[in-house]
């Protein structure tokens, strides 16, 4: 079947077969952009993602019918989803440069210290070492530090995850949370693995393909599985 | 940059880490951000792939000012051409992130790219 036959066919038929047929036609070219923005910061595996998900969306919006080829529609629009990816991501809050170029100074002086003392320093030293105050050094230890959202908040016995504002209603969220987690049931023990590694702990296709014993194109098989079959069956019930 | 910086170098595959590098240097000189840095750096080296796979042995790289910093890529000498698929996604990927490029043929076959880098592109 040619490019443009594949396409009318998706058109009049929504048929997710063929367009999982097309997806998989095309997804070199998500692989070679995702390698052309490699080097800032993202891992490949992210990026091929993002330039997959971008793929999908684009199948779905491509009209055969306008004469243009999808490989010349569809860079724009996987090169412009890599771009809203790093966008995004640098909205992310960065520490002052006074700070974190303070904490680069004190992980040093705290090396050094600990090597004198044949302990660890106190803040008192290490500030008495940088010439800078004591509180100085504790807000610049606070400040870059990774917190885990799980971490008691100080109010009642609520963690940060549950104080932290959301501007999605929270009544929503829960319906969707539920939804998800009666979706996830239906999912293989294998399938559920793959959801946990990636989803939860957030670990890269690569990674999970090597602590599963199976290639990474597996495991990138197998999340688009998950994820139509979890979108299928989240559809489905928003529709009940 | 009132000076014009350029590059000559052989179209060889080992020569794009050191381009990227050159690219990268003028980028800094001009205040880029590191964005917009590594996007010119992706425009040039995309330009370059274009002009080996139409067959070009050499390639001179010039960087000028010009309301902003403007790079004129372009090809010299004559090899072998080579037919990949990728050349349409790479034609595609220039037009994606430039705004403003223009290109030249030589014999019907592409044979210079100009562009902005920056916040002109």
């Amino acid at each position: 079947m040619t490019e443009n036959e594949l396409f009318a066919r998706y058109r009049e038929t929504g048929d997710v077969a063929v367009r999982n047929l097309i997806v998989e036609k095309y997804l070199y070219i998500a692989a070679i952009i995702a390698k052309k923005f490699v080097g800032r910061g993202v891992e490949y595996d992210d990026l091929y993602q993002v330039a997959s998900l971008a793929l999908i969306k684009g199948v779905d919006r491509f009209d055969e019918r306008k004469g243009l080829k999808f490989s010349t529609f569809i860079t724009p629009t996987i090169t412009g989803e890599i771009k809203n990816y790093f966008r995004d991501r640098s909205r992310l809050i960065h520490l002052p440069r006074k700070v974190s170029e303070l904490r680069t100074r004190i992980e040093q002086a705290s090396e050094e210290l600990t090597h004198e003392l044949g302990r660890k320093p106190s803040a008192a030293e290490i500030a008495d070492r940088l010439s800078v105050t004591e509180e100085e050094v504790l807000m610049s230890a606070e400040a870059g530090g990774v917190v885990s959202l799980d971490r008691p908040s100080g109010e009642e016995d609520l963690s940060f995850y549950e104080v932290i504002p959301d501007d999605s209603d929270v009544f929503e969220r829960l319906e969707t949370h539920e939804e998800l987690s009666a979706a996830l049931k239906e999912l293989s023990d294998a399938e559920r693995t793959v959801v946990d590694y990636r989803f939860r702990q957030e670990l890269s296709q690569a990674d999970t393909a090597r602590k599963l014993g199976v290639s990474q194109m597996y495991v990138s098989r197998m999340e688009r599985r998950i994820l139509q079959k979890l979108r299928e069956r989240l559809k489905k019930s928003m529709a009940e | 940059m009132k000076d014009v910086f350029e590059l000559n170098f052989p179209l060889l595959n080992e020569m794009m880490t050191t381009v990227r590098l050159a690219v990268g240097g003028v980028c800094a000189m001009k205040g880029m951000d590191l964005d917009a840095s590594e996007d010119c750096k992706v425009c040039v080296t995309e330009s370059l792939l274009l002009l080996k796979h139409r067959g070009y042995l050499n390639a001179h790289v010039r960087f000028y000012e010009d309301g902003g910093l403007r790079v004129r890529i372009s090809g010299e000498g004559e090899g072998k051409a080579e037919n990949t698929s990728e050349d349409e996604i790479s034609l595609a990927l220039l037009n994606a992130l430039l705004s403003n490029l223009e290109t030249e043929e030589e014999d019907g076959k592409l044979s210079a790219f100009t562009f902005a880098c920056g916040e002109q592109a």
